[in-house]
């Protein structure tokens, strides 16, 4: 965080890790433990145990710790997401005068215009999302225990797990009601046959879905291409060459439900159908604004985020759509997995948020103002 | 075996304690010719004479637990006895107790992985009881527990599933309460308490198989007790050992449990896992506030998956009660606005009172109306719900992947209390809590690259987290010379224990051979912290050892004070009536007589305490402490004396009582009306904790705590003159071992000082 960060002033003494004390080797304590033969940088314990391979760090020297006083999430940076108003708009601009190629600021934008999409989404629909992290069977990690296979897994919706089952009947019987997942260990069948079954699956669960899944209440509003886009991502991640770890990677599906908010607007589900309609509307402006931007394949998507660069770049060269898409439900904007909520104290606030932002998406008023002939 | 008349009093009950007499038989004791008149059929014996010690098997036992005599009471066994015979013969381990059994005829020392609910605790002793066959050889059973809550309920528990009366056949120990007596054979402790016992029997002697339960939680007395039976065993070939853990971590207690380097690991039993798989779930991204994203996720749950109980994890009292309240907030919209079902929550921490406790156990509630969406509970608990409680019906866990740490640091003698990441053990500990009933899913709220590179393999065990000044004092009175190479399953750093020997130095508990001296055996006899013990010992010099005991208790025991969220200011004008200008121990004796006093007048107490937002239970566990702690007093001969409170010496004479004991826990103000402290030799920056009532901090204090909390803070504080230091405690305060500095100056004026005024006394 900048100067306007919050600051955190502490004083510390000249010695905060006392090092005079453990230099001190004249100390009671030193000199006990070197009389019965201890030498500084060994362990304690007994002469050559077996079990000495166990000893960990800690044991040569006392435990580091961290103060922490905030509640920000394991693994999260203190400064991801909140960035500086407007700043976001000047990288294009920035990364011109600093020599980037045009390719590159052209993906970078892409990058971003995806993320603020997606975290706009998120503040409008805000749900929190799981990726799935196999099972737990006994103290095993397992991908999928075997007795698990045929129980319902999204939301745990009666509807959908009937439908996979229906479906995977054709090919997979233990087939769990992830489509995704069954694209991917179709892997070395037909392709063709596994694109048309995506496809047909797709329209399925976003048609029986009674959850509505905020993704899928999307999706259904999304065009054709679209929908063949996301099968050309399937289909390349169904490629034998990509590498273990993307595959594992995606295997794992998205996990979306439906946050329920204080705003009767989610909570109410009585409603859903009205609400639908609402967000459908959203979701088409959206979409406008989406196809003017979305061109090319964005590597913002978290689930192809860390693939090997080579499938990377064969995706680009194969589908000029993005695969963003894919992700679904994987809005990645703010790099934080809960939502801000927009509480109305922050609507007037955001409302001029945009009204800046407006204005800086404007090329040609950026340009006058930094007076650079384009 | 049904028409079994079993008139004949098993040998167990009067004989238990003279092994000479147990193999007599009473059928030619002619006092006793009455008991066997029966003779309606000959089968008479009682089902354990026919077993032989280890080499028993498990159908004999199940004969045994058939009969409807109870073999070890003589008695007839009720109707209860028999229902819950038949819950406890569909535990997991039930299956295995053959395997079992022929594993422990093999082995000295086993290693036996069970899950939390698997039933070895209350099993597998039994199992032991019945193959070790205790009343012929007069030797107990022990199983050791972490928590003193523990090892009493599950005694209690064990004890009705034999059908016998706790505090006989089956009893406890823990660390002020003894329920056993001579008929005891199977004896539920506290792992502290064995090693207490392993002072006077350094051989154990007394029992032939010792079980270490929950082991994997590596609690300090476990970990010292395993490498003094790994000893043992080599001096005691008759002494069976089982160690029982309930995580992944099994081969390194194998390893660890190899008599000698060449023998191969010791054997392993397992019960197979839980029955049903946990589905994980990661975020994608970092969370921002892990606090809200669990609220969030708890609500989700609560909408839109199916029936089942939620477990969240989160960090300590204050996180908990504030979760508790969000949830219950937007629960009440949801409620209202949509027909979600109800959800009852509950939070769940240590310093909770235990009628609180007992209500995680509570049903989820029924659902508003008939066909209505099912009600559940939503429990929001520190890691106690991880390993030590087991609760039915938890389908969902929410791990935010956080808890709070105990860690000492050696070089700044400070303790801090820190949230921090869990273990990759810990997070797998959580998540199986979910599959108790039936599949559940546990919700991570962190990315599968944080689980699998932020976190530690395993938490760290506690003697790497602990000030080991008590366990060396322990060691030391045990007869373990060698402290270098004492064989620990993790040895603590170097400097942890360079730091405990020297703080032993100084309070004279160990010469500078290092030997024990007499003060430090008289100290060790005492379950109290070194300093503590030293204080209380050397009281009688100044006239109070009736208040510096009822300090020491009090110090022994949770804090007494009540602070309600909902009720701060009330709480500390009530405090305030205890204040005492000059410290916070004077203030702890204040409430403590006040206490007393109303006790004696005949009062409510627990109104009174209520009133007074006083803890009851831990005014009255401490008036516990202090019972038995003057117990221990006056069987060493310490004097019990008081300063007659009219005189003004009196409380004088406490505080400088106190530093007796915590000479070493001075802290010199910085400069005069700073607010930073600096203590004494290490020269670390503190404050005083805000809890404190000491109104004029004078420039010197001595303190009972350093912790590091969001500062570094020392607290329970009082006022010491510095020239009681000199006095007191000279060795410690010899100028020249002090390092350039404020304090070393201050030291020397003193000195000098006080040099000067000897001498003027010494002119007239």
């Amino acid at each position: 965080m900048g100067l306007a960060g919050a600051k955190n002033k502490r004083r510390l003494g000249n010695d905060p890790n006392n090092n005079r004390w453990s230099r001190n080797t004249e100390s009671f304590g030193q000199k006990m433990l070197r009389s019965q033969g201890w030498e500084p940088g060994q362990y304690l314990g007994a002469k050559d145990a077996g079990h000495a391979e166990n000893y960990g760090a800690a044991s040569a020297s006392h435990i580091q710790v961290v103060l922490k006083d905030d509640t920000l999430g394991l693994g999260a940076k203190r400064n991801n997401g909140d960035e500086c108003t407007g700043l976001f708009d000047f990288q294009h601009l920035l990364g011109r005068l600093n020599g980037k190629s045009e390719e590159a600021l052209e993906s970078e934008l892409k990058k971003r215009e995806d993320m603020k999409l997606n975290s706009y989404l998120e503040r409008r629909l805000g749900t929190i999302r799981f990726v799935r992290g196999g099972w737990l069977v006994g103290d095993v990690l397992k991908e999928e225990p075997q007795e698990a296979a045929d129980k319902p897994e999204v939301n745990g919706a009666p509807e959908s797990s009937r439908e996979s089952t229906e479906e995977s009947a054709e090919t997979e019987p233990s087939e769990p009601p992830s489509k995704k997942r069954k694209a991917e260990q179709d892997t070395d069948k037909d392709e063709e046959k596994a694109r048309k079954k995506e496809k047909k699956s797709r329209k399925r669960i976003t048609e029986s879905d009674a959850e509505t899944d905020s993704a899928d209440s999307k999706e259904r509003k999304k065009n054709k291409k679209s929908k063949k886009r996301k099968v050309d991502s399937v289909e390349s991640d169904a490629e034998p060459t990509k590498s273990k770890k993307s595959s594992k990677r995606e295997k794992k599906k998205e996990y979306s439900v439906e946050e329920v908010d204080t705003s009767a607007e989610d909570a109410k589900k009585t409603k859903k159908d009205k609400k639908k309609d609402k967000k459908d509307k959203r979701e088409k402006k959206e979409k406008k604004e989406k196809k003017k931007k979305d061109k090319s394949a964005s590597d913002s998507d978290v689930e192809t985020g860390d693939s090997s660069s080579k499938e990377k770049k064969r995706r680009k060269e194969e589908s000029a759509t993005p695969a963003a898409e894919s992700g679904v439900s994987t809005p990645t904007g703010s790099g934080y997995s809960t939502p801000v909520t927009t509480t109305s104290r922050y609507l007037a606030r955001s409302r001029f948020i945009a009204q800046k932002k407006m204005a800086f998406t404007d090329s040609t008023a950026l340009n006058q103002i930094f007076m650079i002939k384009s | 075996m049904a028409d079994q008349k079993g008139t004949k009093r098993s040998s167990v009950e009067s004989d238990a304690q003279d092994s000479k007499r147990i193999k007599t038989d009473d059928k030619y004791n002619p006092y006793l010719a009455h008991l066997n008149m029966d003779g309606a059929n000959d089968d008479f014996k009682s089902p354990l004479d026919e077993m032989e010690r280890h080499n028993t098997t498990a159908l004999q036992a199940a004969k045994a637990e058939d009969s409807d005599t109870n073999p070890w009471t003589g008695k007839p066994h009720s109707e209860n006895y028999f229902k819950i015979l038949k819950t406890r013969r569909d535990l997991p381990v039930s299956k295995q107790r053959a395997e079992f059994l022929e594993l422990y005829h093999k082995t000295q020392i086993l290693v036996f992985v069970g899950e939390t609910g698997s039933g070895k605790t209350t099993q597998i002793p039994q199992y032991v009881l019945y193959d070790e066959l205790p009343h012929q050889t007069g030797k107990l059973i022990a199983c050791t527990q972490p928590r003193r809550v523990a090892a009493m309920s599950v005694a209690q528990r064990v004890a009705n599933e034999l059908d016998v009366e706790l505090g006989q056949e089956v009893g406890y120990s823990i660390r002020f309460e003894n329920r056993t007596g001579p008929k005891t054979l199977l004896k539920y402790m506290t792992d502290g308490q064995l090693l207490r016992e392993s002072m006077h029997d350094p051989n154990m002697s007394r029992y032939s198989c010792i079980i270490l339960d929950e082991a994997h939680e590596r609690t300090l007395a476990t970990d010292i007790l395993m490498a003094l039976l790994k000893e043992i065993a080599h001096r005691r070939k008759d002494l069976k050992i089982i160690v029982m853990s309930a995580t992944l971590d099994a081969q390194k207690f194998q390893s660890y449990f190899s008599l000698r380097k060449e023998d191969p690991p010791a054997p392993l039993l397992a019960v197979p896992g839980r029955t049903h798989p946990v589905e994980i779930f990661y975020t994608p991204e970092p969370e921002r506030d892990y606090v809200e994203a669990a609220v969030r996720t708890v609500l989700q749950i609560h909408a839109v998956e199916p029936e089942g109980d939620i477990l969240l994890f989160l960090t300590g009292e204050e996180e908990i009660e504030d979760a508790c309240r969000r949830i219950g907030l937007e629960v009440d919209d949801m409620v209202r606005e949509s027909d979600a079902g109800p959800l009852a929550i509950y939070p769940l921490y240590g310093t909770l009172p235990p009628h609180q406790q007992q209500k995680i156990f509570d049903k989820a509630p029924e659902p508003f109306r008939k066909g209505g969406r099912p009600g559940r509970k939503c429990i929001v608990a520190t890691n106690i719900a991880e390993t030590s409680l087991t609760i039915d019906g938890i389908v969902y866990v929410v791990d935010p992947g956080f808890s709070k740490q105990k860690i000492y640091n050696p070089r700044s003698r400070v303790e801090s209390l820190l949230v921090s990441p869990i273990s990759k053990a810990s997070a797998q500990q959580r998540a199986g809590r979910a599959g108790r009933t039936r599949p559940g899913k546990c919700f991570r709220l962190y990315t599968e690259k944080a689980f699998k590179k932020e976190l530690i393999e395993q938490t760290y065990p506690e003697i790497l987290r602990s000030n080991l000044s008590n366990t060396i004092l322990e060691l030391k009175k045990l007869g373990v010379e060698d402290l270098v190479h004492f064989d620990f399953m993790d040895p603590p750093a170097p400097e942890t224990m360079m730091r405990a020997l020297e703080e032993l130095n100084y309070l004279a508990c160990l010469d500078d051979d290092g030997g024990l001296t007499k003060l430090g055996s008289l100290a060790s006899e005492f379950p109290l912290d070194p300093a503590l013990a030293v204080m209380l010992i050397s009281s009688p010099e100044f006239y109070c050892s009736n208040e510096i005991l009822s300090i020491t208790s009090l110090l022994s025991v949770p804090q007494i004070w009540i602070r309600p969220n909902n009720n701060r200011k009330r709480a500390d004008e009530m405090k305030a009536q205890f204040a005492h200008p000059d410290g916070d121990h004077l203030t702890l004796l204040n409430a403590y007589h006040a206490y007393k006093g109303a006790e004696q007048n005949g009062e409510d107490v627990k109104k009174w305490c209520h009133e007074h937002f006083l803890s009851y239970r831990h005014l009255s566990s401490a008036d516990n402490v202090r019972a038995q702690l003057k117990r221990i007093m006056e069987t060493h001969e310490i004097e019990l004396v008081s300063t007659p409170f009219n005189n003004k010496e009196y409380y004088t004479n406490i505080r400088r009582a106190l530093l007796a004991g915590f000479f070493m826990q001075v802290a010199m103000r910085e400069s005069s009306n700073s607010k930073i402290y600096k203590t004494v030799k290490d020269d670390q920056m503190v404050m005083i904790h805000p809890s404190t009532v000491v109104s004029s901090p004078y420039d010197w204090v001595v303190y009972n705590e350093f912790v590091l909390t969001t500062k570094q803070y020392i607290r329970t504080v009082t006022n010491v003159r510095p020239e009681w230091l000199l006095e007191i405690a000279p060795v410690y305060y010899d100028v020249d071992t002090f390092e350039k500095g404020e304090i070393k100056s201050a030291l020397t004026r003193l000195t000098e000082k006080v040099k000067r005024r000897q001498a003027m006394k010494g002119g007239h």
